[in-house]
């Protein structure tokens, strides 16, 4: 099978899907469960969103290599900051932070994902066919536009939540409340 | 606030990956990486008490 450039492209779609996938599950568990996402996972998510932006760039303007590096700096930045907060729970008898959801909390899962965005960009930057000039980059199709505007609107639905948890000032280190709800009430 | 700040910034990435100019998506992305080192940096002073 070759790796064309149109492979790749649908891959980057998969990928702003992936992206798009675990964005909503965060945003589920924090509206479900009624639990606000501390600072260190507040990066963590917005770690995932700024990966999405490699994917976007190869849609719009065709795979290149440097795409897939600005998401690769992205993950590695993710896998350390998630990373750090493993560490910060990891002593005998702490619970953690937050729910776990299938025996891993939201951060080991996010390490977990970073580490496999790691891995599978770096796989797919061994296909050098996909970066074979193209006469002109093909318009996205609707699948991809999808995709794109699903991140873009989660991205922008975190605006939203992020400023009603925080205010106008730091976030809280284990927020319990939205300031600016509490605010208004 | 500064959480806010980055996801607007990011959004703002996006949209202009996606209908703007390459040439200012990428300088745009390296500024928004940055921001978010920076904001982990100042973030992580808790110490970690690995020893046990």
């Amino acid at each position: 099978m070759q790796f064309t450039p149109a492979r790749a492209i649908f891959l980057n779609t998969l990928s702003l899907y992936a992206v798009a996938l675990v964005l909503a599950v965060a945003f589920a568990a924090q509206l479900l469960l009624n639990e606000l996402p501390c600072p260190l996972c507040l990066l963590q998510r917005i770690m995932f969103a700024l990966l999405a932006v490699g994917p976007i760039l190869n849609v719009r303007f065709g795979p290149r290599p440097s795409h897939y590096a600005m998401s690769l700096l992205a993950a590695l930045v993710g896998a350390v900051v998630s990373t750090r907060q493993v560490l910060l729970h990891i002593l005998p008898g702490d619970t953690g932070y937050g729910t776990a959801l299938f025996g891993y909390h939201y951060y080991t899962w996010a390490l977990i994902g970073f580490v496999a965005a790691i891995i599978l960009l770096s796989m797919v930057l061994l296909f050098d066919r996909q970066f074979e000039k193209n006469a002109s980059p093909r318009p996205a199709g609707a699948f991809a536009s999808l995709a794109i505007w699903l991140v873009i609107a989660l991205t922008i639905a975190n605006v939203g939540s992020t400023l009603l948890e925080c205010g106008f000032k730091a976030c809280a280190d284990n927020p319990v409340v939205y300031e600016l709800l509490q605010r208004g009430s | 606030m500064e959480f806010t700040a980055l996801f607007l910034a990011i959004a703002i990435v996006m949209l202009v990956a996606w209908r703007g100019a390459r040439a200012l998506a990428l300088p745009l992305f390296g500024a928004v990486l940055l921001a978010c080192v920076a904001t982990y940096l100042h973030h992580a002073t808790d110490v970690l008490k690995l020893s046990f």
